[in-house]
């Protein structure tokens, strides 16, 4: 029912997503395949440096800087890639404060052709399930596109969930946890993917979704000049207005967000027990047992 | 002095420092007989060895004390990552760790951390950065010792803006080989009153004294900070741009020098991925300052200068984990080498004759037919060269091999060791570089801290 | 017991062998249904799976809604996703539990954006409040702080980390009930699995646990010994730089500063005194256990529990030990 040649707004069968999707590519003057790609991004705090101030019950950013989620360079550099490759665009999009712009401007930098910042206080405060929605509404806006490339999650939300939800809300096939993209034609997309205890060789019908590992590739470094060039660059701004058009604003942001944050709190001091294990090998190989089915390895 | 250690001896160490920290038992000290020196040219360690862990300086006074009554030699050791011998056992006596005093504590005000000698250079780091202060030298091992840090003037590689240790270090608490606790400056930046002890023991190699407490100047958290990797075609291309960076007016972290097949090599050896694979010879340079701006303008001039040199490209790593792991594959290009290595010189030289240096390594590598991998803090004139096993016939061949290294750094106006130090395999160059008289003046410091000779004895020094 | 469900849980499996954290999943799936005074169901999908479903029953759930369908045998996300779908607006759970694995993570989002319901990811501990509703408690920053979330709407979603919670002891005389849906037949999806390959090989920085050893162990062999303890208990082998550095064993098992940072829930170190450089790539790991025979060790002032002793004189009683308690030997 994918069938990717025929431009058709048919929506898949795999859910009936609210939006609608309409397959991306087209050919270019040069008869190359034109892949529009589509990379998910988000600017996060230097997690390390975050300090929690246990007495206000808040986070502490202040000494930690702001940087592109690492996950999302594998992203980006996959899209980058298969761009050279293949042909074709690839837009950076997304979701945040104004200050995200200069994570947009590197991943210009990076190989991006084009930056889309959604930001806007509407959009604040958004859950997992809200930023998927909000994103997969920007993606519908922007029109055609063939593929989508997140990275496997983010160091500060740590949910690996906006993703496949972007996915579903898109009606796209998606594959997490990509290790490899193996081959990459006009209509689908071959990639192994990590489970459990096995590798899922896997064939995605475009448009797809997929969410990358740091195994798929090496961010390169951006040189210096497009580094420069990039930090002139103009990012596209989208705001609530923008989105309105395309998707229920109700499910925008902290009103639309249906899980709630209500305590946050540090983790009792973790301190080593420091505790010794004495008498016959035998007890002492009892002892062991126990604390090993007490911490549920056994 | 006698070759075993009395038991009594023994008994009273551990009326000292508890019947746990003192081992007797061979198997349980492997790791304090060694440090990171090549196996081939490490000293060998001493039989009849215990190893004492004391828990305040109180304990190291005790220790010692008894050590100088009975005239048993007595060797400091630290994190052990040095690399010239300097903390091998190699007389029957008492090895110290200071491993359980390692304590810091952050003097938010005046910018100092107090460290207790055990404490490691991880430990520092992470103190320092939660206190929002930065600590800039980066001696490779992060495993290190604060007091050995101190004891051999540790380098590395960002000291071209801030200096090696000695820069760091305000005030000493030390233990002398009588037990006397000496407390020498502090939390002050200025201090003029006579002789300067503590920059004689900073760099006296567990000679004079054993090093208990530090008070070490920080720094505060630039806010910015990048790594750039500059690939060129040709050696000289990337060390003709050294100088002229550094007479830019651009005062980086720091400038290392690398060839691609070490740093490959180093990559491989830690299953991660070197970022630039362009290019023979590559420069990484470590720039930080108060925002992107300020930064990013004083890469283009470095951008500039380099270009003009024929650099292939300019990259830059500005994530922290991008940056850390160019640290990181740039700090283990020795780790990766180590197993078939001999030895590793740090020859230093004038940082404007350094090409012409590795040009002569290169001839003298070639002279013997073998290949003598080099790298090093180019901002420096500190270069690493490696003798490894391959080609190498004897010991006696590598010996020349050394000598001839030694002559030249000399011969252009340099050093046998710019940091790694002394230690117990550089003793007999030391004629090289240090006139008699000045051997003569240093054996008169020693007699003075150390009438005795226990303090990790070696000679002639 | 009383006809409206509680819990569902989703009974994940791969090649037709029900995930260990199914019955961790179940065990307090119980204990929050009981507390609401409903039940607890389970959902399972796959091939020939009807003596799986009975499991689920022995664990703890009242009733299990099973497809049984070859279409569902391999894990194709967008028809577990249709049919997962349809079971819940059936049975409209007040809570939905999946298991934090890579499926489950991949799969719980994509069910919730269907349903238009919240998910909390990653669940260390789960509660109720005075309304039944459910406090979600999940690790953030880097488990540098612990966050309580509850969810507005229904199904209350969250995926739950394997080997927090306590399953129930299996009783085969539990009754309960297996109902068969019919499945949704999907012609093309999107997905094709090609093929499946078993992981082998060594990841030591996601290993739950980790068997290392230090210079305490005497020859190369000896890690064959240290090997059988990791598989019984589903680790793999870590190693101290000098042995690695001495060729007894690869690379990729070095824990430190230039080998791996690992974060296992167990980290047992045999024969390991703990150099800086190696403790600072597991000074992390959930509990430490250190068997040396120096109680000097530094490795000994980092862990949870230590033994002064021979490695050698330890780890036979305790292979034994695990094979009893797994039930391999009596």
């Amino acid at each position: 029912m994918y069938n990717m040649r025929k431009r058709s707004e048919e929506s898949c069968i795999c859910g009936e997503g609210i939006l609608n999707v309409m397959p991306g590519y087209i050919y270019g003057n040069c008869g190359r395949m034109q892949m529009n790609i589509i990379v998910l991004m988000k600017q996060v705090p230097e997690i390390e440096k975050v300090r929690f101030d246990p007495e206000k019950g808040r986070l502490d950013r202040s000494s930690a800087g702001a940087t592109t989620n690492p996950f999302d360079l594998n992203a980006l550099e996959a899209a980058v890639q298969i761009k050279e490759k293949v042909g074709g665009i690839v837009t950076a999009i997304s979701m945040g404060p104004m200050k995200a712009e200069e994570m947009l401007r590197d991943a210009l930098a990076r190989g991006a052709d084009k930056a889309i910042l959604l930001s806007d206080e509407r959009f604040a405060g958004a859950d997992t399930l809200a930023t998927a929605y909000t994103l997969a509404a920007a993606i519908r806006k922007l029109g055609a596109f063939d593929l989508v490339i997140c990275g496997e999650k983010t160091v500060d939300g740590d949910t690996a969930q906006v993703g496949p939800e972007v996915a579903e809300f898109l009606n796209i096939p998606h594959a997490a946890y990509v290790e490899e993209i193996l081959n990459v034609s006009e209509n689908n997309i071959v990639v192994k993917a990590r489970m459990e205890r096995s590798h899922y060789i896997m064939r995605l019908t475009l448009p797809a979704l997929i969410t990358v590992t740091k195994d798929v590739n090496t961010p390169r470094l951006p040189t210096l000049r497009d580094k420069i060039r990039a930090m002139r660059a103009p990012i596209t701004i989208w705001r609530y207005e923008d989105l309105e058009e395309v998707a229920d604003p109700r499910y925008f942001g902290f009103d639309g967000s249906p899980t709630r944050v209500i305590k946050v709190y540090t983790p009792s001091a973790e301190k080593r027990l420091g505790k010794m294990i004495s008498g016959s090998p035998e007890e002492v190989a009892r002892e062991i047992v126990h604390v090993l089915i007490k911490n549920k390895i056994l | 002095m006698s070759p075993k250690i009395p038991n009594a001896v023994i008994d009273d160490l551990r009326g000292i420092v508890g019947d746990k920290w003192v081992i007797v038992q061979r198997e349980l000290m492997e790791s304090y007989l060694k440090d990171e020196t090549p196996d081939i040219i490490r000293p060998k360690p001493a039989e009849d060895l215990i190893l004492v862990k004391p828990s305040s300086t109180e304990e190291v006074s005790l220790i010692l004390k008894i050590a100088n009554e009975k005239r048993i030699p007595v060797f400091p050791v630290g994190g052990r990552t040095g690399l010239v011998g300097g903390a091998v056992p190699t007389e029957p006596g008492i090895i110290i760790s200071l491993e359980r005093m390692n304590k810091i504590e952050v003097d938010l005000e005046n910018m100092m951390a107090i460290a207790e000698a055990g404490a490691t250079l991880g430990d520092l780091i992470k103190v320092a950065e939660n206190a929002g202060l930065f600590f800039p030298p980066h001696p490779g091992d992060e495993g290190a010792q604060i007091g050995g840090l101190i004891a051999t003037n540790a380098g590395g590689a960002r000291a071209i803006k801030y200096g090696v240790m000695r820069n760091y270090i305000k005030g000493l608490e030390v233990v002398l080989p009588t037990g006397d606790v000496l407390s020498l400056g502090g939390r002050i930046l200025k201090n003029n009153v006579g002789y300067d002890l503590i920059q004689l023991i900073i760099g006296s190699e567990g000679t004079l004294c054993v090093i208990t407490k530090a008070v070490i100047k920080l720094f505060p958290k630039s806010k910015y900070m990048v790594t750039l990797v500059v690939p060129f075609n040709t050696r000289s291309e990337a060390l003709r741009s050294v100088p002229a960076i550094l007479r830019s007016g651009v005062i980086p972290l720091a400038i290392e020098y690398v060839q691609i097949n070490e740093i490959l090599e180093a990559a491989r050896h830690l299953n991660e991925k070197w970022p630039v694979h362009k290019g023979f010879a590559q420069l990484i340079i470590i720039l930080d300052g108060m925002s992107q701006e300020e930064v990013l303008a004083a890469c283009e001039e470095i951008s500039r200068i380099c270009e003009s040199n024929n650099a292939l490209d300019v990259m830059l790593a500005e994530t922290p984990e991008e940056q850390n792991r160019i640290l990181k594959i740039r700090s283990n290009i020795y780790t990766a080498l180590k197993p078939n290595m001999i030895d590793i010189l740090d020859v230093t030289v004038p940082p404007s004759c350094l090409e012409k240096l590795m040009d002569e390594v290169d001839a003298i590598g070639s002279r013997y037919g073998v290949y003598l991998p080099a790298y090093g803090h180019a901002g420096d004139g500190n270069l690493h060269v490696h003798i490894m096993k391959e080609g190498i016939k004897s010991m006696e061949m590598v010996k020349k091999i050394k000598g001839e290294i030694y002559e030249m750094a000399v011969r252009l106006g340099g050093t046998i060791t710019g940091e790694h130090g002394i230690g117990k395999i550089r003793l007999g160059d030391l004629s090289m570089v240090l006139s008699e008289k000045h051997i003569e003046i240093l054996r008169g410091i020693k007699r003075v801290f150390d009438p005795n000779n226990i303090l990790n004895p070696r000679h002639p020094l | 017991m009383l006809n409206e469900c509680g819990v569902l849980v989703f009974a994940e499996q791969e090649n037709g062998r029900i995930h260990g954290v199914v019955y961790e999943l179940l065990g307090k799936g119980r204990e929050l249904a009981d507390r609401l005074k409903k039940s607890l169901c389970a959902i399972l999908l796959g091939y020939n799976l009807w003596d799986e479903a009975k499991e689920l029953i022995y664990y703890g759930a009242d009733k299990v809604y099973l497809i049984d369908h070859p279409s569902l045998k391999d894990f194709d996300i967008v028809r577990y996703k249709h049919n997962i779908v349809k079971i819940v607006d059936e049975v409209k759970p007040d809570i939905f539990l999946i298991g934090a694995t890579r499926i489950g993570r991949s799969l719980a989002p994509r069910v919730a954006a269907a349903l238009k319901t919240g998910l909390t990811a990653d669940c260390v501990d789960l509660d109720l409040d005075e309304e039944g509703n459910l406090i979600q408690i999940r690790p953030a920053f880097s488990g540098n702080i612990m966050a309580q979330i509850k969810t507005r709407t229904k199904p209350q979603m969250a995926t739950v980390r394997y080997r927090i919670m306590k399953p129930l002891n299996r009783d085969p005389s539990r009754r309960g009930e297996i109902v068969v849906r019919e499945p949704i037949l999907l012609e093309k999806t999107g997905i094709e699995i090609l093929d499946k390959i078993e992981i082998g090989g060594v990841n030591i920085s996601e290993a739950d646990v980790i068997v290392a050893a230090g210079r305490g162990l005497k020859s190369p062999e000896d890690f064959k010994i240290l090997e059988e303890l990791a598989t019984l208990l589903g680790g793999v082998l870590g190693s101290s730089r000098p042995l690695v550095d001495a060729g007894w064993i690869g690379r990729e098992h070095q824990v430190g500063f230039s080998g791996n940072v690992v974060k296992p829930k167990v980290y047992m170190a045999f024969g390991i005194s703990g150099a800086p450089q190696h403790l600072f790539g597991m000074r992390d790991s959930d509990i430490i256990i250190a068997i040396n025979k120096d109680p000097s060790a530094p490795i000994i002032s980092v862990s949870d529990y230590y033994v002064i002793g021979d490695l050698y004189e330890i780890i036979h009683p305790l292979i034994n030990e695990i094979k009893k308690v797994k039930g391999l030997v009596k």
